[in-house]
């Protein structure tokens, strides 16, 4: 499985928080060929399952979210449509920007702003609040009010580029690039015969709150997780502890969300590998699933793997290449070499 | 006209290198002009006889340059420092993409994620120097493999038609213009009339003023892209133009007070011939008639443009039809001389 082509397909749906299913429908299908039995929750989870060779063996869950940030259309004033983010939306990536909405056949609009020939020196430091904003779809009201009505959800437009040797650009790496990670690992266990029940769920609605994690493991009752999620690239100014450098590996974490021996397995592996990766200190909330996760029903082991993003929640999210594949690779090093009997975690 | 259009917008030409529009136009005249000029500042010039001379010459004009960026530095981590050319609102950049030089290199300019910003950072544009781009080099060494100082950038060529007769792109000021100028090239003409594709309009017009000075028109009449600023946000005369309305006749703007008689002929030729038409209801923007107009010892001149959406940002937006009807005015002028 070529992970750059997965990637570029994957992000490439419109499957905002809430409105997953064209994500959902292909995932499914990409997971079935690798595990024994695959469906769809309530919450709208995509969960599937790989038996153990090992009779009572125990569950580990491997969890990556295939929501992405997106808007979702309130109603319109003359024709341009006025909108909310799903999930957080930093809005001074807005102005200027192309969505694509998800009617059927979708359609296309761009976020309005106004020609810098009319606006004072003061107005062009202003920064535009969501509620001020409009998208422009080329439709009067009638036909905005009656083709992308109230309710109507929408992405970010965005193609997949290169940029330089080993980094790519586009919209929704946060987190189909660790739906990719995560489904690439399981199809190179797809032959293996492992000693846990391995249970992989591409959850909903994390944007919105780690909604869809919260269900899909209380009712998976998994032993063992590992959430996959992005983290924080580096860039020109951005703070200097709480991001990575794009290809340093990623990020292994540590801190109360993580359970201390996992983090020390998964080190351990990486380094008995030669597998690079960068620690990352989550003081509290880790902002990830495994945050529910951890104390679904009776407890459950955690550990987060990341791969760094630059530029989160924006229409050009990048990442490095090789950190996604050894985030793969650790996985598989993981489950073939599973050795940690239940009662040492 | 469409596809025309489509395929100029496409096209890199930010002021000063608009040496892949000014190709691709040289070849679409080069079968139907009688003289062809490429002058010092870069402009294309094109001549071509018509039925009758006219009693001084006439002039058409159309930018061939867009807003873009330019490097300005290359650091050592591997991102570029840059400036806008043209205007830019630079709120208009974030979350973007440009591609650089004329091997088109991808950068990204990004603010930091929403999750590292406090609520007093994100209310807050930030600076000119505090922004980069990064085309993904990890150090200036990978970065000099791939630009250099000076190279020019455009704006993602993101060509999508928009709802009910729109078409979105880059750079549709001013290639709605040229496109107009190409498709009255091919026309049999019934006076002989100049095209003069301009560079450098974004930077102050320069161009404009080097062609009319070796042309010295007459009565010149530019073809531009201009500001609408019709979002519900505006109200009334606010709103300055409106795409759909038809074709922008000014008769003021910040750089020009368009000659009157020339406006009334324009309004009244539309009116005539069943073409809706519309001005300017708030003075802003300029275009290449105020150099033209003082360019040696005057020209007459005009303007027949189209009203653009988010005009100098990557999501620029007309109304196609009223690109047709920049066409069917022109025409018609050029049948009363």
């Amino acid at each position: 499985m070529e992970l750059i082509k997965t990637i570029s397909e994957l992000s490439s749906l419109p499957a905002p928080s809430g409105f997953e299913d064209l994500a959902a429908d292909r995932i499914h299908e990409m997971m079935a060929s690798c595990m024994n039995e695959v469906w769809r929750d309530t919450m709208g989870n995509v969960i599937g399952v790989k038996r153990s060779r090992k009779a009572g063996a125990k569950k580990l869950l491997l969890d990556a979210h295939m929501d992405e940030v997106g808007i979702i259309i309130t109603g319109n004033e003359e024709g341009f449509l006025k909108f909310q983010p799903l999930g957080s939306l930093d809005p001074r990536n807005l102005p200027g920007s192309e969505v694509v909405l998800m009617t059927d056949p979708p359609m296309s609009g761009v976020i309005a702003c106004l020609p810098p020939h009319v606006l004072s020196a003061e107005e062009k430091e202003k920064v535009i609040q969501v509620k001020d904003l409009c998208i422009d779809a080329g439709l009067s009201d009638r036909e905005a009010s009656e083709q992308i009505p109230p309710g109507t959800p929408g992405v970010f437009k965005s193609g997949f580029f290169r940029l330089g040797e080993n980094q790519f650009s586009g919209k929704a790496f946060d987190n189909r690039v660790c739906v990719a990670v995560m489904l690439d690992a399981l199809s190179k266990l797809k032959d293996r015969e492992l000693d846990v029940e391995l249970y992989a769920m591409a959850s909903s609605q994390e944007e919105l709150g780690t909604r869809g994690a919260t269900t899909g493991a209380f009712s998976i009752e998994p032993d063992y997780c590992v959430a996959i999620d992005v983290t924080f690239g580096k860039t020109p100014g951005s703070p200097k502890t709480g991001t990575y450098k794009l290809g340093g590996g990623p990020t292994i974490g540590i801190g109360p969300n993580i359970n201390m021996k996992l983090y020390n397995r998964l080190v351990e592996l990486c380094e008995n590998n030669s597998i690079p990766y960068q620690i990352e200190v989550m003081a509290g909330q880790s902002g990830t699933n495994a945050w529910p996760i951890q104390i679904s029903r009776g407890g459950v082991a955690t550990a987060i793997l990341s791969v760094p993003l630059k530029y989160m929640h924006s229409p050009i999210e990048t990442f490095a290449v090789s950190d996604a594949q050894a985030a793969s690779d650790i996985l598989v090093k993981l489950l073939e070499n599973w050795e940690y009997p239940a009662e040492q975690i | 006209m469409l596809d025309s259009i489509k395929e100029l917008c496409a096209l890199p030409g930010p002021s000063g290198r608009e040496e892949a529009v000014r190709a691709y136009i040289r070849k679409q005249v080069s079968a139907h002009a009688d003289e062809i000029i490429e002058d010092t500042m870069g402009n294309l010039l094109v001549f071509k006889k018509g039925g009758r001379s006219p009693s001084g010459p006439l002039m058409f004009a159309a930018h061939m340059d867009e807003v873009g960026v330019i490097i300005t530095s290359i650091e050592d981590d591997g991102y570029l420092k840059f400036d806008f050319i043209g205007g830019v609102d630079r709120r208009v950049v974030l979350g973007k993409r440009v591609f650089i030089g004329e091997n088109m290199i991808p950068g990204v300019i990004g603010v930091n994620a929403v999750h590292l910003t406090t609520p007093e950072e994100r209310n807050k544009i930030p600076k000119l120097r505090e922004l980069s781009i990064d085309i993904g080099a990890g150090s200036r060494e990978e970065a000099e493999k791939h630009v250099k100082l000076g190279d020019a950038g455009v704006f993602e060529p993101s060509i999508t038609e928009l709802g009910n007769g729109f078409l979105k792109a880059k750079a549709l000021d001013d290639r709605v213009g040229c496109a107009v100028m190409l498709r009255l090239i091919r026309d049999t003409l019934p006076v002989d009339t100049w095209f003069a594709f301009t560079a450098q309009e974004e930077v102050g017009c320069r161009g404009a003023a080097v062609a009319a000075f070796r042309i010295k028109p007459s009565v010149s009449i530019v073809l531009e892209g201009t500001t609408a600023a019709d979002l519900p946000s505006q109200k009334g005369g606010d709103k300055v133009c409106i795409p759909g309305k038809g074709p922008v006749i000014p008769f003021m703007d910040n750089g020009t007070v368009y000659d009157r008689k020339l406006f009334e002929e324009l309004t009244k030729l539309a009116e005539t011939n069943g073409i809706p038409w519309q001005t300017k209801t708030y003075i802003s923007g300029g275009t290449d008639a105020s150099a033209i107009q003082k360019s040696g010892e005057g020209a007459r001149v005009a303007a027949i443009s189209a009203a653009v959406r988010y005009i100098h940002s990557p999501s620029s937006v007309v109304f196609l039809n009223d690109i047709a009807g920049i066409y069917r005015l022109a025409r018609l002028y050029m049948e009363t001389l």
